[in-house]
């Protein structure tokens, strides 16, 4: 698992735990050191397009359509006055608003732009189908702008995406069966737009594995019968590991490797984010 | 605050579940539908994405707008487990799982008023990026099922479970989304590009768009837009008629979420825009909950065990953190419990069922 390059792009179902996971990974970053810049698309908790310093080697960006379309029309326009003339036009608020790929394209695009101004830039991208469609949006479109310079560079951006130098896809998932189904799913769409750059999974939350459950023995299919609702916490804790590691079984039949992170949450004295920060330094390999 | 489900049950003909993904909305929907049909209504609860076992246990394997009548099933179960809860004779139970991505093209199909109108929209190549990408359209397909499974008049509570969107608010935004691309205002002026009416700004913004984009790309944007403009009127018409409907006391939401105290900012954003576009807010169902779970001393245990259950205990401990929060702000709310397993059957659902409070 190669997180250390320019772009590391966090992608899985909704709940598992991406924005947690890239902001962690984002703080371990920039304290060895690095310029990292933490994303997020469209939160609708924070103010569009909003960059924060977090500490000086952190920043946080929330990245929004109709700011980005700004900039991004700015850039190639060049013209004050014509620039000016374009973004009033109500037309062309509506479409970086509201029009599907365009959408896609400039939120992407003002990343791709962005990369030259920092060490590293960790993407807590949207949840799985939609996050695909921020790829897909701009490939669609770049097909239909045959000739403008934006299809241009919509073909630039795909090709950094898609080059193991530069970009790396992390999917996390739960040790759940949903969670799991959906980021092997994710993970054919990915390799299919970009072959040459394979994901790698993450698997967040992982549950203590008691020993006393023979978990080799015994398969959830067998509890049929009884309630699904636990009986004691002592029941739940054995289910939940004898579950999880069912579930893993997916991962591994299709000969998928992943790394483990354990069920984190906050100390006294450490948040979340600064624990799973920690996990990640020990335990995931940053080549 | 804690309040009845039952009572919300009773007092509305439509529930709408909304939550972010992970919160186990699709099971409790389905638990729901099963309380409802326990208290005597005909119900239907119209699931969007659920997870294979659950829709198995649901009877659907397939998309389709086809109801499977469960009521024969519940009844059997209920039977079997001969709980406490008392059964009305009168309730029966359908689920339904309609294919919302495909149903958008047949959505504007329905609006044009010809078939060659029609087939020209599905040809154009933003219409297809539109239909493929456009991130409200299962939300908006959802409302669109829900209207005609209640016009139909054959139900007395319909759940619908909502699709996984970006954000919880992504469902109630996704009408005005999709209204945005039928402003009258605006595709009038990508239909009459020449036209003298246009004003000077709107021609330079053109020019300005046609040189970042290239020219093949404005000969589709005007088809688009002129297709649009043609199905305006009938799309606001049926826009008119689903918010109508959202907005009617008919119509209750219920915001599923699990027991973290980090959710509370959500939730409180999430209220405020039910508030906003004028919908009626019924309560929170908090599920996965643990803190019926009996904690046993960690001790006497191997260390992986003992580590498991402090985790537990400390889950916990955030989850009365949340029900304290949420008493304090004085937010109707209910608890679910945490499963052990996933749901294989009707009867594991009516278990659930039985488990809201």
């Amino acid at each position: 698992m190669d997180l250390t390059k320019k772009l590391i792009f966090i992608c899985g179902k909704g709940g598992v735990g991406k924005t947690s996971v890239s902001k962690a990974l984002a703080l371990t970053l920039s304290k060895k050191g690095l310029k990292t810049l933490w994303v997020a698309f469209e939160d609708p908790l924070k103010p569009p397009g909003e960059l924060l310093e977090i500490s000086p080697t952190l920043w946080h960006l929330n990245c929004e359509s109709i700011t980005a379309f700004e900039e991004y029309v700015g850039l190639k326009i060049g013209v004050p006055s014509l620039t000016k003339i374009f973004l009033q036009n109500k037309l062309m608020r509506y479409m970086a608003k509201a029009a599907p790929g365009i959408h896609d394209l400039v939120l992407l695009g003002k990343i791709w732009f962005e990369r030259k101004n920092y060490d590293h830039i960790v993407l807590d991208m949207p949840s799985t189908g939609y996050g695909l469609a921020m790829f897909q949006g701009t490939e669609n479109f770049s097909k239909l702008f045959q000739g403008g310079p934006t299809h241009r560079d919509a073909l630039s951006m795909l090709e950094t995406f898609g080059d193991p130098s530069e970009t790396h896809f992390l999917i996390v998932t739960l040790p759940e069966e949903m969670p799991i189904r959906e980021s092997l799913e994710l993970n054919g769409y990915l390799q299919k737009m970009f072959p040459k750059n394979p994901a790698s999974f993450l698997v967040n939350r992982s549950f203590p594995k008691p020993v006393t459950a023979p978990a080799a023995s015994q398969s959830p299919e067998s509890w049929i019968g009884a309630s699904p609702i636990p009986q004691s916490a002592l029941d739940y804790v054995e289910k939940r590991s004898i579950n999880e590691a069912y579930n893993l079984r997916l991962l591994e039949q299709e000969k998928i490797e992943f790394t483990e992170l354990g069920f984190l949450l906050p100390t006294e004295d450490k948040d979340l984010i600064h624990t799973l920060s920690e996990e990640i330094e020990n335990h995931v390999i940053l080549h | 605050m804690s309040y009845s489900i039952d009572s919300i049950l009773d007092q509305r003909r439509i529930l709408i579940t909304c939550g972010t993904g992970g919160v186990g909305k699709t099971t409790l929907s389905a638990a729901l539908a099963l309380r409802a049909t326990l208290l005597g209504k005909k119900t239907v609860v119209v699931t969007i994405d659920p997870a294979k076992r659950l829709a198995n246990s649901l009877g659907l394997k397939t998309l389709s707008d086809e109801p499977t009548d469960l009521t024969q099933e519940l009844k059997k179960a209920y039977d079997k487990l001969n709980p406490s809860f008392p059964r009305s004779e009168k309730g029966s139970l359908s689920a339904i799982m309609p294919d919302t991505r495909h149903t958008f093209e047949s959505f504007f199909s329905g609006l044009s008023s010809s078939k060659t109108h029609a087939e020209k929209l599905m040809k154009n190549p933003i219409f297809q990026i539109f239909a493929k990408e456009f991130s409200g359209t299962n939300e908006y397909m959802a409302l669109e099922k829900l209207y005609s499974i209640d016009s139909l008049g054959k139900y007395d509570c319909i759940i619908l479970d909502t699709p996984p969107s970006r954000n919880t608010l992504a469902f109630l935004n996704a009408p005005l989304l999709l209204a945005q691309f039928f402003d009258e205002r605006i595709i009038r002026w990508l239909v009459l590009p020449t036209n003298k009416i246009v004003s000077v700004g709107m021609k330079k913004a053109l020019g300005i768009l046609e040189k970042l984009t290239g020219s093949g790309f404005m000969g589709h944007l005007f088809d688009f837009a002129s297709s649009l403009f043609e199905v305006r009127m009938a799309f606001q018409a049926n826009l008119r008629k689903i918010t109508e409907l959202l907005t009617s006391k008919d119509v209750g939401f219920l915001l599923v979420t699990t027991p973290n105290p980090e959710t509370l900012p959500e939730l409180l954003h999430f209220m405020d825009a039910i508030k906003e576009h004028q919908m009626h807010f019924d309560g929170i169902a908090l599920n996965r909950t643990l803190s019926y779970l009996k904690t046993t001393s960690t001790e006497n245990f191997s260390p992986d065990t003992s580590h498991a259950l402090k985790i537990v205990s400390a889950l916990q401990e955030r989850e009365s953190i949340t029900v304290k929060k949420l008493n304090e702000k004085g937010f109707p709310f209910t608890l679910l419990p945490e499963l052990a397993r996933d749901i294989h059957s009707v009867e594991d659902l009516l278990n659930v069922a039985l488990a809201f409070n």
